[in-house]
């Protein structure tokens, strides 16, 4: 029996529409014996990609389309006017919001002509993507040569066909026969349903008889919205998440026929259909045929018309080649970088030179040479806007990119080796990453598309899946489940596949409680596991940027971002590769933006200018500094785990820097890498080397390989392949397959090579372990620049430090804690005041005469405007414009904040310098704002003009101003939050931050704290530990929870704000300690019992539940929302384990490529809400500050 | 010490036993005050010096008789004045009534939270509260200029009257309901306008049966959609003329619903409430010359007369009886 060809079929791409993965489909076709599948999806070809590979491997011929939203003809518009008028009168609703607009009709498109259909395709889609609200393709757009067009019963003709009017399907064909003629379909499909509306078999038979009677061809297809039976009640929820409503039982669900169904079933439905419309039911047969035939007729190449595999550059002309080529360009502008950085008048000068040939020589191998200069250009560009702006990434190991002047590091000086970014033996392709202020990485973008123009530039999509937690929301709400506890349920989850639900459920600690309510829920977790990894919506890659020559548009369709209006190709990074799209990764670094913003603030205050790049290398300051391991808010060196490291490690040079970064990896964390070179480093341990013919890589690390460079230098030198080769040895080291046949070619190669077996076995065994985990030496050179400069401006300028890092926000801490920080280190924390503070935070001179070490001056940090709760930047200018202002009156009058805004300023002291205090403040404003909204003159009620009268209202208590600040700054910037319960810690016996620095190893104390960061990283043992940080106003404790305890703890480390725990302290060096926790409470439950009930209380609670107390409410605050995520600068990676007790327990663990065991539950944003931010560190009683 | 407020643990939507337990009350005194749908204050001022009981003896005894009689229970606070018994209310239960002693007013006032003040709705405690003003004592303290200019002149001179424990309040004798409320809730999210307007109907329909039942009319009506995030909007309308019609209050809440514009918010359910009612034979009726209003009127009478006799399912309209 021949096979059917599915011609309408829609893949999850097709947002909140379509329920299967395109490799699901591809696969499924496979399957069922069907030779060649179509993928239409709604509005996007962001699937194509995978399917393509997908068709590939199953051996389907995939055809190309898209499904899109087609606007009435000119001559049909005049009659559609009446009902559009009539729609936008309809009243706007006060609750709940307007229905989702779906009327527009549909038509799939086919691409049939090899790449021009590729690229009408590519058109119309982007043409669709230009109309204002949701996609819709306008009629003038609405023409393509080489394309088939299928006219459903979604279609405007189809829907007439359903009314009963083929009269009126009649005339609407007109226009689109005038414009694709013979490549018009009629498109069947019967879904078994009753009347006569789409999928019902009166209409399949009725476009059959209409197909017949007006001469076009029609086919046969089931508008396939996923792959299997029964996933029909996905498709209902997908529905109801689209249009934002609730299932609705009463009416009409999916039927659950939209499955890629069979050539079997397909003939029984072309037969029924062609029955029903008065054929004879041999008929069917050519109905069958033409669809055949139409599929046969779409021929459209992966390879050869979408153009996977093939490269394309800017033209050498824009990239400042001019008439030369782009060669000869580089060759001359490398050689100009040589001169300009006096390389060529050094002693060593004949190095530089062979190196710079060799690497052009590869480059000109390649033809990269408009890549190199693109990439040249944009970095040019970037830097004359002033931004900030660092190469990262194996780029750096190249010298013709030093002296383009795209990496800083000179990759001779420090042994970086060309190799490892590209070679001859490399066939992907390179790609160099840039980092630049993320304040300003949009501006990046515009001045890219500003020198390329929108024709040649885009930027990449980046598609936002369904999680678990997105996944019970979208769910919860499509079955009428009531929001809170919608809310409770999905935030008690960890952040991880929504397929994983239901083994989550049973496995982890902190959902035990969950768990026994689940039956609750019903259908909830397996509709929750069918939405998995489903797209739910596209965002922008927030790094990727496409450069191409002229033709992107024709080889990629593109739409719009929707904040910026950007140019954003359909493709994802992976899918922009295989493509041949060149990609720049331009990533945004709050790092930068911080010490930009730092470094302006010490010239604008001191006017001093910092030059950062040049800083000298080897300050003591900084570097005594960074071994006291205080380095909160330093790049790449703050969490909790590199604090230890570099705590243990005692970095002096830049060198130490780089090797701690490399070490401070999952890899060489798992491999235990970090003891020996420690070990070695501080002189416990004898150095050795496999054989002293690898002592010259080896030196700078103690005999430890760290880098990958290294292992490329030792297969090098071993085997005397070539360092290109090597480089390709080392990447197939990761997959155990070619593992046996490198380890054949190794031991042949060094044999020949005259070294012994005994070497070679020690040798190999260094390679095997460590090849795959080392660290591109490049990239660490690139991260330890950004981090030396940052402790820098740490240990020299640490006011304007922390200016930078609470405007720019970079770490993995919240704010405040970065503020106890600065407030730890003796900066003085200069409150919020209108007549002082900026819209960023600022520098202040507070005092000059103490002369401390150098006769310095003190600097303050002034904290700013912009801070503030629901400020916008505008009100914030304007604050900032106006100042100073004599008195309240002149404040409300000039700066005009808002009525909130003002209240909240005058609640956390900004306008104490008025006078009065901030309640009766907070009536004057309330008047004022009657007075300004009545327009009744100005008869305030002000004594002297200047001070503000009292109303004899109650102040605020301390306790209220802290509420206040945490809850308008989120930070407690008067004072720790923790002091105000230093009676009953004291009373509790918990050991401070500063205080367990003296404590014993294996004591046992108790600790409390704000919880600050909490992680659950990979680490080498395979098991699950939660990493947590608190911060108790005299320090931060790190604390480590095994799996023995987080039965008895996960709920509550997760759910709490405030922590006390039990634990027991572990010492791993001076400046290296921890504590492991047995039991956790959370504080605030505590405080309230304290308060209430007083000690017998809390004994009573303490008694009642060993460490098991509930989390406080998982959170009924709609407004402070989770704290912003970083995008890059220091993201906390995972944490040296150490060595903690042995858990008898068996676990289930996941096996990665390397070799290395993960628990299945690791490396997972934890459940909860992150890290506690503003009011949720405080109680809240009935009558706190507003 | 001399006003008792007595709330009956009456089982949801059973109003009409209430006038039955005033009858109760009005043996004690004739100063009654009606609270429905479970309430009523009695003014026991005579009672006290008739009886030769105290108010918190008469309150066991009230007690006792509702319990003996009616099987009902009921919980009692006694105070000098309306306001502070029914503050005393809430902090009494069944067998323990709760007292407010003559003097000691502004002590049993001061840890109260503003909210607690029977006038302070969520509005004006939320703008107490925002000036730190959450207890009555601190309320007590505030200067009386700066009240006012918080809450404005009348309201803040009263507000601060209330907060010293100073009752003006009367027992006003009314024995009437001043509003009736329907509801109608949804077992799910309902978004379909067909069934929002069905419930109205229906809650319409007892509305006005229910008014024409106690010969009352209503002159406002307010309809409250409450929905699945658990807020709510409220909306009300004056009347052209006060009615009991059932039509005609179908037809106000309806241009109420529809003044909504309602589309995909998530309906909880509608719920229904005629206020300012008055008697019925005071209500004034615009007669027209179309006969249709006056049958349908009169079918109306009928059917509640069907109603009386067969329950209140006999009669009800089409779309409903399905």
């Amino acid at each position: 029996m021949p096979g059917f060809t599915h011609l309408h079929t829609v893949s999850g791409f097709s947002a909140r529409y379509g329920a299967s993965h395109p490799e699901r489909l591809a696969e499924r076709a496979f399957e069922r014996g069907m030779d060649a599948l179509a993928l239409t999806d709604r509005d996007t070809l962001a699937g194509t990609v995978r399917f393509a590979k997908a068709c590939a491997r199953s051996g389907v011929r995939p055809l190309f389309g898209a499904e899109l939203a087609v606007g009435a003809p000119e001559s049909a518009a005049a009659d559609r006017t009446e009902t559009s008028v009539r729609r936008d009168r309809r009243r706007a609703p006060v609750r709940g919001g307007a229905f989702v607009d779906e009327s527009a009709p549909r038509v799939t498109f086919l691409a049939r002509d090899g790449a021009r259909g590729w690229a009408d395709l590519c058109r119309l889609v982007s043409a669709a993507h230009t109309a204002e609200g949701t996609p819709l393709l306008s009629w003038p757009d609405n023409h393509a040569d080489g394309l088939t067009v299928l006219l459903g019963p979604d279609s405007d003709v189809g829907r007439a066909l359903a009314a009963g009017r083929p009269d009126r399907a009649a005339r609407l064909l007109t226009p689109w026969r005038e414009v694709y003629g013979d490549a018009l379909r009629l498109e069947a499909v019967w879904h078994g349903r009753k009347g006569t509306g789409p999928g019902s078999l009166r209409l399949a038979s009725r476009t059959v008889g209409f197909a017949a009677e007006q001469g076009i061809r029609p086919v046969l297809s089931n508008a396939v919205r996923y792959a299997d039976p029964g996933q029909g009640e996905v498709a209902d929820v997908l529905d109801a998440a689209r249009r934002l409503v609730p299932i609705d039982a009463t009416r009409e669900l999916d039927s659950g026929e939209a499955w890629l169904k069979d050539a079997g079933a397909m003939r029984d439905a072309a037969e029924r259909i062609v029955e029903s419309a008065g054929f004879r039911r041999d008929t069917a047969h050519r109905l069958l045929e033409q669809t055949r035939a139409t599929a046969a007729e779409c021929l459209v190449d992966p390879e050869d018309d979408l153009g996977m595999g093939a490269v394309h550059f800017p033209e050498p002309h824009l990239v400042g080649a001019g008439r030369r080529t782009a060669q000869r360009a580089l060759a001359s502008r490398a050689a100009a970088g040589m001169v300009r950085r006096g390389y060529d008048r050094r002693r060593d000068h004949r190095e530089y030179w062979e190196r710079m040939h060799h690497e052009l020589d590869i480059i000109a191998h390649h033809g990269f040479a408009s890549y190199f200069l693109t990439v040249a250009q944009v970095v040019d560009d970037v830097r004359h806007m002033g931004i900030r702006v660092a190469a990262r990434g194996s780029g750096a190991g190249s010298l013709v990119n030093h002296l383009l002047g795209i990496a800083h590091a000179d990759p001779v000086e420090h042994g970086l080796l060309m190799e490892r970014f590209l070679s001859k033996e490399r066939v992907v392709l390179p790609d160099i990453d840039i980092d630049v202020e993320s304040a300003r990485r949009l501006e990046v973008y515009r001045a890219i598309i500003g020198r390329f123009g929108t024709e040649r530039v885009a930027t990449v999509a980046m598609p936002e899946t369904y999680r678990v937690r997105h996944a019970i929301r979208d769910v919860g709400a499509a079955l009428s489940m009531d929001p809170a506890e919608i809310d409770r349920v999905a935030k008690s989850f960890p952040h991880i596949r929504a397929r994983d639900a239901r083994a989550a459920l049973d496995e982890l600690p902190e959902l035990r409680e969950l768990a026994g309510e689940r039956e609750r829920y019903g259908k909830l977790w397996e509709l929750v596991e069918g939405l998995d990894a489903l797209p739910r919506g596209v965002a922008m890659h927030p790094c990727g940027v496409l450069l191409s020559d002229a033709s992107l548009l024709s080889r990629t369709p593109v739409m719009p971002t929707s904040g910026e209006g950007f140019p954003m190709a359909q493709f994802d990074k992976d899918d922009v590769e295989d493509l041949g799209l060149l990609k720049l990764d331009v990533l945004g670094v709050r790092m930068q933006s911080a010490m930009a913003h730092a470094v302006a603030e010490v010239a604008r205050a001191t006017g001093e200018r910092v030059d950062l790049d040049g800083v000298p290398e080897g300050d003591p300051a900084t570097y005594r500094m960074i071994r006291s391991a205080e380095t909160l808010g330093c790049f790449q060196i703050e969490s909790p785990g590199q604090r230890d490291l570099v705590g243990r490690l005692q970095p002096s040079t830049f060198h130490d820097l780089v090797v701690d970064i490399s070490l401070f990896r999952p890899g060489p964390v798992a491999a235990d890498m970090v003891r020996p070179f420690i070990e070695a480093r501080h002189g416990r341990a004898p150095v050795r080397y496999p054989h002293e013919d690898l002592a010259e890589p080896l030196a700078g690390t103690y005999g430890v390989v760290v880098f990958h460079e290294q292992i490329i230098d030792i297969v090098d030198i071993m085997t005397g392949c070539g360092r290109g080769e090597a480089d390709r040895v080392r990447r197939g080291l990761s997959d155990p397959e070619s593992q046996g046949r490198i380890r054949v070619w190794f031991a042949q190669h060094a044999t020949a090579n005259g070294y012994d077996a005994e070497t070679i076995q020690r040798t190999w065994e260094i390679v095997e372990a460590f090849g795959s985990y080392g660290f591109c030496k490049a990239h660490a050179v690139a991260f330890a620049v950004p981090t030396y400069q940052s402790a820098w401006l740490k240990a020299h300028h640490p006011a304007a430090f922390y200016a930078g890092l609470l405007t720019h926000d970079p770490g993995m801490y919240p704010k405040r804690l970065l503020l106890a920080d600065a407030r730890r280190r003796g900066v003085p924390i200069l409150p919020l005041d209108v007549n002082k503070s900026g819209v960023a935070h600022r520098i202040e001179l507070v005092s000059e005469s103490r002369s401390r070490t150098r006769g310095a001056k003190t600097w303050g940090l002034r904290l700013a405007l912009s801070d503030v709760h629901g400020i916008s930047e505008a009100e914030a200018e304007r604050i900032a414009a106006g100042q100073p202002y004599a008195s309240l009156l002149d404040f409300w009058e000039r700066a005009r904040p808002s009525r909130p805004l003002a209240g909240r300023l005058a609640q956390v002291g900004a306008l104490d310098a008025f006078g009065a205090n901030r309640r009766d403040l907070q009536l004057h404003l309330t008047e004022l704002h009657r007075g300004a909204r009545g327009g009744r003159g100005d008869q305030l009620p002000l004594a002297g003009g200047r001070k503000t009268a009292s109303a004899g209202l109650p102040d605020l208590t301390s306790a209220e101003k802290l509420s206040a600040e945490l809850g308008v700054l989120s930070m407690d910037a008067s004072r720790n939050l923790m002091d105000d319960h230093r009676a009953f810690l004291r009373e509790l016996g918990v050991v401070s931050a500063k205080r367990l620095r003296e404590a014993r190893h294996g004591e046992t104390v108790l600790v409390a704290g704000a919880k600050a960061a909490t992680q659950t990283p990979p680490i080498r043992s395979g098991r699950r530990v939660i990493f947590s940080t608190l911060d108790d106003g005299s320090g931060l404790v790190d604390l480590a929870f095994f799996d023995d305890s987080h039965d008895a703890c996960a709920h509550t480390v997760f759910h709490s704000w405030l922590l006390l725990v039990r634990g027991v302290v572990q010492r791993r060096g001076p400046r290296s300690l921890s504590v492991v926790g047995s039991a956790a409470w959370n504080l605030a439950d505590l405080l309230e019992v304290r308060r209430e009930e007083g000690l017998e209380g809390v004994a009573a609670r303490l008694a009642g539940t060993a460490g098991g107390t509930r989390g406080a409410d998982g959170g009924d605050d709609p407004e402070g929302g989770p704290a912003r995520r970083r995008l890059a600068g220091s993201d906390g990676r995972p944490a040296p384990a150490g060595s903690a007790a042995q858990d008898p327990m068996e676990q289930r663990t996941i096996r990665m490529s390397t070799g290395y065991e993960m628990h299945p539950w690791a490396d997972l944003r934890p459940a909860g809400e992150g890290p506690a931010v503003g009011r949720k560190l405080w109680h809240q009683s009935p009558g706190s500050a507003g | 010490m001399t006003i008792l407020c007595v709330r009956f643990q009456l089982p949801p939507m059973y109003e009409a036993a209430l006038p039955e337990l005033l009858g109760l009350l009005e043996e004690f005194t004739p100063v009654v005050e009606a609270l429905p749908p479970d309430g009523a204050l009695a003014d026991l001022r005579g009672a006290e010096r008739y009886f030769g009981r105290d108010a918190v003896e008469l309150a066991s005894v009230i007690r006792v008789r509702a319990l003996a009689l009616y099987g009902v229970d009921c919980v009692i606070g006694a105070g000098p004045g309306p306001m502070l018994a029914r503050m005393a209310l809430r902090d009494a239960r069944p067998g323990l009534t709760r007292a407010v002693p003559a003097g000691e007013e502004r002590d049993f006032l001061a840890g109260k939270p503003v909210v607690a003040l029977p006038g302070v709705g969520t509005a004006t405690a939320r703008t107490l509260c925002e000036y730190g003003l959450d207890t009555l004592g601190r309320v007590a303290a505030a200067p009386l200029s700066t009240l006012q200019r918080l809450v404005g002149a009348k309201a803040g001179r009263e507000l601060h009257e209330k907060a010293q424990g100073v009752d003006r309040g009367r027992v006003v004798p009314n024995g009437v309901s001043r509003s009736l409320a329907a509801d109608r809730p949804f077992d799910r999210d309902e978004l379909d306008p067909d069934r929002h307007r069905r419930a109205l109907l229906s809650a319409a329909g007892e509305l006005g049966a229910r008014l024409r039942a106690v010969g009352k009319v209503c002159r406002t009506l307010t309809l409250t959609v409450r929905y699945a995030d658990r807020s709510a909007t409220t909306r009300s309308r004056t009347l052209s003329e006060p009615t009991a019609h059932s039509a005609a209050l179908t037809r106000t809440a309806y241009d109420l619903y529809e003044a909504l514009g309602l589309q995909r918010a998530r309906v909880r359910s509608v719920a229904l409430r005629a206020e300012s009612l008055t008697a019925a034979e005071h209500a004034s009726h615009q007669l027209t010359f179309d006969p249709v209003d006056e049958k349908v009127r009169r079918i109306e009478e009928v059917a509640d007369r069907a109603r009386a006799k067969f329950g209140p399912r006999a009669v009800m309209p089409g779309s409903l009886a399905a």
